[in-house]
């Protein structure tokens, strides 16, 4: 592809197959099977109009939309790529491969998971490819993770090149929240050939989007938009060929190279648009880039300082460490959200425990704080298929921690990195250990930059960690590891990255030593100090530095800082002394039960506090809720404050190293088909107060899967919930697929359309009207 | 007529939280304060919707759609033109709630309860501005899928007629759920003369058979 020639793509097809007599309600593509020369004649038209690239006819050809229709995947693919080639021919045209968005949501706001999606393109791709596509083109998503299931999918199992392209609002976010940063830093990084944007709006209306994506990503852009907004009342498209055309020529000074029509187009617009670019060529693009690293929905530039999260990381947590064992991710992800409020830009993320399994438990927790932060993710680990395991799941642009100056590392970890389009951390020693000048240190970092650039990842991808050292241990290589970070920003241009905390290690009043030091490294040119974002000062000595790097402009976001803080100051001092953890609970009062609990701890065993205070204090709640005397919210917070007691407990537990407390052990699942959750969440939150262990299995959950839960887990009491009167028989199916297993344990169900006589029917044991009821329920079986 | 969300009505939040007037204090009220104004401020509501000529065999002019069940057309039946509408408070509000729960149920319950409240404002606030739109003529209730007869199968074509997923990115399930959930596709339909409100009793209501008002042989009041 030639950068400085203007792509001429085509327009609709839909519309156009309507207009020609395609049923509303057919499959479209079945038409490349039945009407081909329809199709082709189309098309045909749009090659006279001037298109040089052919979108086949294959939008929802993939195996849940064209379900049912008749024909397969791959011949309505080949039938497709068939009929553009008819049309193509005798004239330089490209055949692309149309694939959109599968029709279902990934997880986690549907339910569909990465590896089905990633199958259900793998198909697309294989068939597109096999029938002679010349490239493929990924349209129309508004979910980065489904687009990333597509890229991968195409990358791995083709050599076509890929063109991406997505739809977007005038707010600049996609239905899915996608950022136009995050869609440029991801995509760019998994080396699609082009990417922009498709549909969404009129060509007018996606310029200032256009204009933001060229300062995140160098690649060509694409500009296929729709003709204009549609008329509310009618579903038409308003405005005219040569309004359309005259409207994208004004994408050319911003560097557009390839324009199409979406929505609403025809061979008239494509046509106009032919004229009206005649003869131009793209603008220059802008030397330097923005980058950094994101989530779908958040990036975090590197244009200052950013803080990186080190929380979520098992060594030397006990409970951290327990919570991982039992594979309790609830825990895992309630350190995300901490360290998000607390103000963190990036979060590590270190799950490695000797005897577990890392991969499968880095992809696990990296989907479970995507559900539930908006952070971007940064991989820490050291074992190749965990970083992959841990790339994979992550829908944006991660970093990975660590390799090192080793050969063998750099060698192993590198390929990862460019294939996921991911930045590194590289740290400064090899094989010979931490070198103890700074001259040495630049040495090893320069090597890990030049081994980076071979594999291909771009140098503003390259952070080094110039590696922290106590102080009380080598007291000169403080200033070292200062000279290293001054030298690695300075003169080879990197960003730097240093585990702040290690250098006070030994010494008292150790957050004055920690925070002097990142002061001045920051000062030296760190910008991505890895700390504990949860320590108060050590984020106010990060926002004062941003203030003072005039990094913060007008001291904005210093001052919204400390305006905030006497409010908080207020709420931490609601309690009085002589409160008991009953009324705390009651009032839902977290703090105070938390503190209530810790001095209660020092009079009595765990499972006494359990047994006398907490659980009698939350009966008291229950009862409350029964006679209507508090309501839903009020029962949660309890619940709420309740589980601060819990945690104290647990902690308390895992730090003499003692067993657990649990009452025993409850499966909870959203019956198959069924996606309302809250009602299953309520019950989980109440029964986990009562000191029972929840495994929860989510939403639309499988029969097989809740049989295999509790079976495995040997559990006795398992807890279905189903909200829909259409989903009760999957419920049914549940109930029938646990007896069938033989296993021993009792059914209890719940949801708004149930009853006692309806769970009855249905085979279950009991039938629980609220969440209070479960616990009852719970007793009584488990005790 | 864009969607609007100008607040949501504290009374039916509380009736999602199934509140039956056990006392409000101060620290809740100002809990339900907060999530409003969280949810109301992070929602980005949208809407699609078109007029359809209702042909005398009950389906829609211009596709192949006739609107499932009986009761509808019940409804229907002195119209010869009928809205469809699909609503959404978009993912940014579902995403609030889920991430809510990850940190606090209690917080969760109050946004969930605030977000149903709210879609329905948005629902509300789009039939007061279609009605005045159609004056002198009459509006009918909203009906949706799911409520009466009319099967939740029906929410595929009516999918696809409004083109729901591309236009305002709410996607349907494979059971036929929407996602985001506080989402909402209704038929409204228009004639000549007044119409009368047929939410009266709880037959009409899609909620009735689970309803925990009608299990205690109450009514939620909403008529």
């Amino acid at each position: 592809m030639e950068s400085n020639k203007i792509i001429l793509l085509d327009g609709a097809m839909g519309t156009m197959l309507q207009a020609a007599g395609l049923p509303m309600g057919q499959v479209p593509e079945l038409w490349n099977i039945t009407h081909p020369e329809t199709v082709s004649a189309i098309q045909r038209r749009y090659v006279e109009a001037g298109s040089r690239v052919l979108y086949t006819n294959t939008f929802g050809a993939n195996r849940y939309k064209a379900a049912g229709c008749g024909r397969s995947v791959a011949e309505l693919v080949a039938a497709g790529v068939r009929c553009a080639r008819a049309a193509a021919e005798g004239r330089d045209v490209r055949v692309a491969l149309d694939v959109g968005p599968i029709g279902q949501l990934l997880e986690p706001l549907g339910s569909l998971g990465f590896d089905e999606a990633y199958d259900i393109f793998r198909e697309i791709v294989c068939a597109g490819e096999k029938a002679g596509a010349d490239l493929v083109v990924f349209e129309t998503m508004s979910d980065l993770g489904e687009m990333r299931a597509a890229v991968l999918a195409a990358k791995e199992n083709s050599s076509l090149p890929v063109w991406a392209t997505m739809t977007f609002e005038a707010t600049g976010r996609s239905f899915l929240g996608v950022t136009v940063p995050a869609m440029a830093l991801t995509l760019t990084g998994l080396g699609v050939d082009a990417l922009g944007f498709n549909c969404s709006l009129g060509p007018k209306e996606l310029l200032p989007l256009v204009r933001e994506l060229r300062e995140w990503t160098a690649l060509p852009l694409i500009l296929k938009p729709n003709a204009g907004l549609p008329d509310p009342a009618t579903g038409e498209y308003r405005i005219t060929p040569e309004e359309f055309a005259a409207e994208l020529k004004e994408a050319l000074p911003l560097g557009v190279g390839i324009f199409g029509g979406c929505c609403g187009t025809t061979p008239e617009f494509i046509r106009a648009a032919a004229e009206a670019l005649a003869g131009a060529s793209p603008a220059e693009r802008p030397q330097t880039l923005r980058h950094g690293v994101c989530s779908a929905t958040m990036t975090a530039e590197l244009d200052g300082v950013r803080v990186i999260g080190e929380r979520i990381n098992p060594t030397g947590k006990k409970r951290f460490q327990q919570a991982l064992r039992e594979g309790d991710l609830d825990y895992i992800v309630a350190r995300g959200v901490e360290q998000q409020d607390a103000g963190a830009d990036i979060l590590d993320v270190n799950v490695g425990l000797p005897g577990l399994d890392e991969p499968e438990l880095m992809c696990r927790t990296v989907r479970a704080l995507q559900a539930a932060v908006d952070l971007p993710l940064q991989i820490d680990s050291s074992d190749p298929a965990a970083i992959e395991a841990g790339l994979r799941a992550c829908s944006g642009k991660a970093v990975v921690n660590s390799v090192n100056g080793k050969r063998e590392v750099l060698e192993r970890i590198l390929p990862l990195c460019k294939k996921y389009g991911a930045a590194v951390i590289g740290l400064c020693m090899d094989d010979k250990g931490i070198p103890q000048s700074w001259e040495a240190r630049v040495a090893i970092a320069r090597r890990i930059l030049e081994a980076a650039l071979a594999h291909g990842i771009a140098k503003e991808d390259v952070y080094i960690d110039c590696l922290t050292l106590t102080v009380s241990a080598q007291q000169e290589q403080a200033v070292e590891t200062l000279r290293a970070v001054r030298a690695v920003r300075e003169e080879l241009g990197l960003h730097t990255v240093l585990g702040v905390s290690n250098i006070s290690f030994g010494l008292p009043a150790r957050e004055t030593i920690t925070i002097s030091f990142l002061t001045q490294a920051m000062h030296a040119g760190l910008d991505l100090p890895i700390v504990n974002p949860n320590q108060r000062s050590v984020m106010d000595a990060v926002a004062a530095f941003r203030v003072l790097s005039g990094q913060d402009r007008g001291s904005e976001a210093y001052i919204r800082r400390f305006a905030a803080l006497p409010e908080e100051k207020k709420t931490e001092q609601t309690g009085h002394g002589d409160m008991s953890i009953g009324e705390a609970i009651l009032r839902g009062l977290k703090q105070e039960t938390a503190a209530l609990t810790a001095k209660a701890l020092g009079e009595m065993s765990e499972l006494e506090l359990v047994d006398r205070l907490l659980i009698p204090a939350l009966d008291r709640v229950g009862e409350r809720y029964e006679r209507q005397e508090i309501f839903l919210p009020q029962l949660m917070n309890a619940a709420n404050a309740a589980c601060a007691g819990f945690e104290l407990v647990k902690k308390s537990i895992a730090g003499r190293g003692g067993g657990s407390v649990s009452k025993g052990k409850i499966v909870l699942a959203t019956v198959q088909g069924d996606i309302h959750d809250i009602g299953k969440n309520i019950v989980k939150v109440v029964l986990e107060n009562y000191g029972y262990t929840v495994i929860d299995l989510g939403r639309d959950v499988p029969p097989q899967t809740v049989v295999e839960a509790a079976v495995r887990e040997d559990v006795k009491l398992v807890g279905l919930s189903a909200l829909m009167t259409t989903t009760v028989p999957s419920m049914a199916e549940t109930i029938a697929a646990l007896r069938r297993s033989g296993h021993d344990c009792k059914v209890m169900v719940g949801g708004a359309v149930l009853t006692e006589d309806y769970a009855a029917q249905i085979g279950a044991d009991y039938y629980a009207k609220d969440a209070k009821q479960s616990a009852d329920i719970a007793k009584r079986v488990l005790g | 007529m864009e969607a609007r969300l100008d607040g949501v009505d504290r009374a039916e939040t509380l009736q999602y939280l199934s509140y039956r007037g056990s006392f409000l204090d101060e620290a809740l009220r100002g809990e339900l304060d907060r999530c409003e104004e969280l949810l109301l401020r992070t929602a980005r509501p949208r809407l699609v919707w078109r007029l359809f000529k209702l042909l005398p065999d009950g389906s829609l002019e211009g596709t192949d759609y006739r609107p499932g069940g009986r009761d509808v057309h019940e409804m229907l039946r002195d119209c010869d033109e009928v809205v469809l509408l699909a609503a959404t408070l978009g993912t940014e509000a579902e995403s609030l709630i889920r991430r809510a729960a990850a940190r606090n149920m209690g917080e969760a319950v109050i946004l969930d309860a605030t977000g149903s409240a709210a879609i329905e404002r948005v629902c509300d606030n789009f039939c007061a501005d279609l009605a005045a739109s159609v004056a002198p003529r009459f509006l009918t209730d909203r009906f949706s899928p799911g409520y009466g007869d009319m099967p939740l199968t029906d929410q595929k074509p009516f999918f696809r007629v409004l083109d729901v997923s591309r236009r305002i990115g709410v996607s349907l399930s494979a059971s036929g759920l929407m996602i985001p959930q506080k989402s909402v596709t209704a038929l409204i339909g228009v004639a000549d003369r007044p119409q009368p409100r047929r939410s009266r009793g709880c037959e009409s209501c899609g909620m009735a058979e689970g309803c925990p008002y009608r299990k205690e042989g109450k009514s939620c009041g909403k008529q």
